[in-house]
């Protein structure tokens, strides 16, 4: 049955403000109100099935984002970043962190110059969230690739980068190749297997996770580190291209004694932004993967009897997620407009080791969207507006269903010192 | 008294097959007794600035300082400003950074290798620049910042302006070779290199146009935006 969501949100952004504790510590705040007026599915964070943070049960004002982000300096190369979060969403934890890493860039004494990361960050996927605290400068709600990055994924590792300065050789660009290990994501999956793909602008905290739909995201349960490996290549400001791979090396019949299970999540990105003029900034991602959750190490029958009577529904299941979305956003002066087209895909396979009569959560799904948004921002330091009326249809649901909806988002946002 | 260059001249003196881009051209701009005027129109006719123009005297000429010791390599929103700086060699740069942001400025260029952090509130001293070349600057923290500062034995350069003209002051009678270098310049790899004969204590001027297009300039990015929040 179609279904049809009216939002409007005004975003009243107070000015993003950067202070100073002497010349170490650089501080970055962020506070995001909105005025919701929303009806529709009940979301996801609340136990249902929309696919958007907020719902009919949401109108009036809430709060977008709280955000805190530090570095303080503890060397000339090396630097230790926090970003605190609040969003308010009826959270197990009322703040809590989304990173806490320590940042290590070595001065260059050749073309090539050397970064390490080790502590909690995203691992470097994203096109979009381009400033402090892994926000977005385009658009209020990010694609459903990048938000699904968001929400899963936290590098708890260490990443090392390896960047080529083309520069020095007369060259206005730079490659770089990028690889990660890291643990404590053998989680990352399952809010794709239950929900499927979403599109908000609220990432998971380290230990709150999603609230109380997802608590417990970033746990370890089978001992093995799982690895990232990427290519970035940037030519002048006008284009930057990367690809990555991403496997977490789960033991897909892991799981603790909450029932916290392990899923084998793997898949490979590539990402473009190009600028062809001053004026528009082009984006396209393409995601496609797999995450899998069955017997593996444990064995079929070992599996079975510890996950069945718990789970049945997911006994084993393979999904196989991928997506593509391309947004243009093309400026004016001081105001914007976005258009985002989206194809989210998963489907669900039947067990492999008990047949197809196994499952139930067969089917697949390959909507389309399309978002488009307007911007106008007069200076840094006052008020700006932004009207996003967004229309997008047949979300992928487990169910199988479809529906139909539109939204029509207008946001005021502010930044400045 | 405006003198006049010889086309034919110009082109013979071009350096290499690349540089057919040179085209002298008289002009009666109004400048002033021992004044070179270099304009520089890239392939459509647009004045290319901030293109550094460097005037290399015959040789054996005495070696005369422009008489500026000290320069200034602003940072502003994640940009050097200018990005092309010209300098005498033994010059010192200050690195003023008119960001809200720390920045942290190195060069790994055989001429002048050193890492300035320049963190807000914190004192630091200007960099001086001993030998000629061409010093390229990075930042540390944001890897878009390029910026290039030349540093040269002649008094005699400057970068073009607005409207892409380059005033060379109190220049002497003699056989210069002109060397043009900017980034974004696609011909010759970057360095056009000509020559020119200065004679009697006439202002006169000498057109550059293009034959490639330029290289694609960085946009520009709203004010304030940190971008590198990944
Ligand atoms: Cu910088």
């Amino acid at each position: 049955m179609a279904r049809r969501i009216l939002a409007v949100a005004i975003l009243l952004l107070a000015p993003a403000m950067v202070a100073r504790a002497g010349d170490r510590l650089e501080l970055t705040g962020l506070l995001d109100l909105r005025v919701v007026a929303a009806d529709g599915t009940t979301s996801y964070l609340n136990g249902g099935l929309g696919r958007t943070r907020f719902d009919s049960d949401h109108d009036g004002v809430q709060l977008g984002r709280l955000m805190l982000a530090g570095r303080f300096r503890l060397t000339d190369t090396l630097t230790l970043n926090a970003v605190a979060e609040s969003y308010a969403d009826g959270d197990v934890q009322p703040a809590g962190f989304s990173q806490a890493y320590l940042d290590w860039r070595p001065f260059p004494t050749r073309p090539v110059r050397f970064r390490l990361r080790a502590g909690a960050f995203y691992p470097p996927v994203s096109l979009e969230h381009r400033q402090v605290g892994w926000t977005s400068p385009y658009t209020l709600s990010t694609s459903a690739l990048n938000t699904w990055i968001g929400e899963e994924f936290r590098v708890i590792g260490t990443e090392l980068e390896a960047r080529w300065l083309g520069a020095s050789q007369g060259y206005n660009g730079d490659v770089a190749l990028v690889g990660g290990v890291y643990g404590w994501n053998d989680g990352a999956g399952t809010i794709m297997a239950d929900r499927g793909w979403a599109l908000t602008d609220r990432p998971s905290l380290l230990l709150g996770g999603l609230g109380h739909a997802h608590e417990h995201l970033y746990t370890e349960l089978d001992g093995r580190p799982g690895y990232y490996a990427g290519v970035a290549w940037r030519h002048g400001e006008a284009l930057e291209v990367r690809a990555l791979h991403y496997d977490n090396r789960a033991d897909p019949g892991a799981h603790n004694s909450r029932f916290d299970f392990a899923w084998e999540t793997r898949f490979t990105s590539v990402g473009v932004r190009y600028e062809p003029t001053d004026r528009v900034t082009l984006m396209a991602q393409h995601l496609d993967g797999k995450t899998y959750v069955g017997p593996d190490s444990a064995g079929p029958d070992q599996f079975a009897l510890r996950v069945h009577p718990c789970t049945p529904w997911r006994a084993t299941s393979a999904v196989r997620t991928a997506c593509r979305c391309a947004t243009i956003i093309s400026r004016t002066g001081r105001t914007a407009a976005s258009i985002r087209t989206t194809r989210p895909t998963t489907r669900v396979t039947p067990s492999r080791w008990r047949g197809s009569s196994a499952s139930t959560n067969t089917g697949s799904s390959s909507p389309k969207s399309c978002a488009f948004a307007a911007s106008s921002r007069r200076d840094s330091t006052s008020t700006s507006v932004r009207a996003s009326p967004t229309g997008r249809r047949s979300w992928p649901c487990d169910t199988g269903s479809r529906s139909r909806r539109a939204r029509l988002r207008i946001d005021a946002i502010g930044g400045g010192v | 008294m405006t003198r006049t260059v010889d086309p034919a001249a110009g082109r013979i003196a071009a350096l290499g097959a690349a540089l057919v881009l040179l085209a002298l051209a008289a002009a009666p701009a109004a400048t002033s007794a021992g004044e070179v005027r270099v304009e520089l129109q890239s392939r459509d006719g647009t004045p290319v600035p901030g293109v550094a123009v460097v005037l290399e005297g015959p040789a054996g000429a005495p070696a005369r300082s422009s008489g500026r010791h000290s320069a200034r390599m602003d940072q502003q929103d994640r940009r050097f400003v200018p990005q092309v700086l010209v300098v005498d060699t033994g010059t010192s740069v200050e690195f003023p950074n008119s960001d809200h942001v720390s920045h942290q400025v190195y060069s790994f260029s055989p001429a002048r290798p050193f890492q300035l952090p320049l963190y807000k509130g914190a004192p630091h001293p200007p960099v001086q620049f001993p030998a000629p070349g061409l010093v390229v600057l990075g930042c540390n923290i944001h890897d878009e910042m390029v910026g290039y500062i030349l540093v040269t034995d002649s008094p005699f350069h400057a970068t073009t302006d607005a409207g892409g003209a380059a005033r060379l002051r109190e220049v002497p009678p003699g056989a210069y070779r002109v060397t043009v270098w900017g980034p974004l310049i696609h011909d010759g790899g970057g360095t056009l290199t000509t020559t020119l004969a200065v004679a009697g204590d006439g202002p006169q001027t000498l057109s550059l146009r293009l034959k490639d297009p330029l290289r694609r300039s960085p946009s520009p990015r709203p004010g304030r935006v940190d971008w590198d929040g990944y």
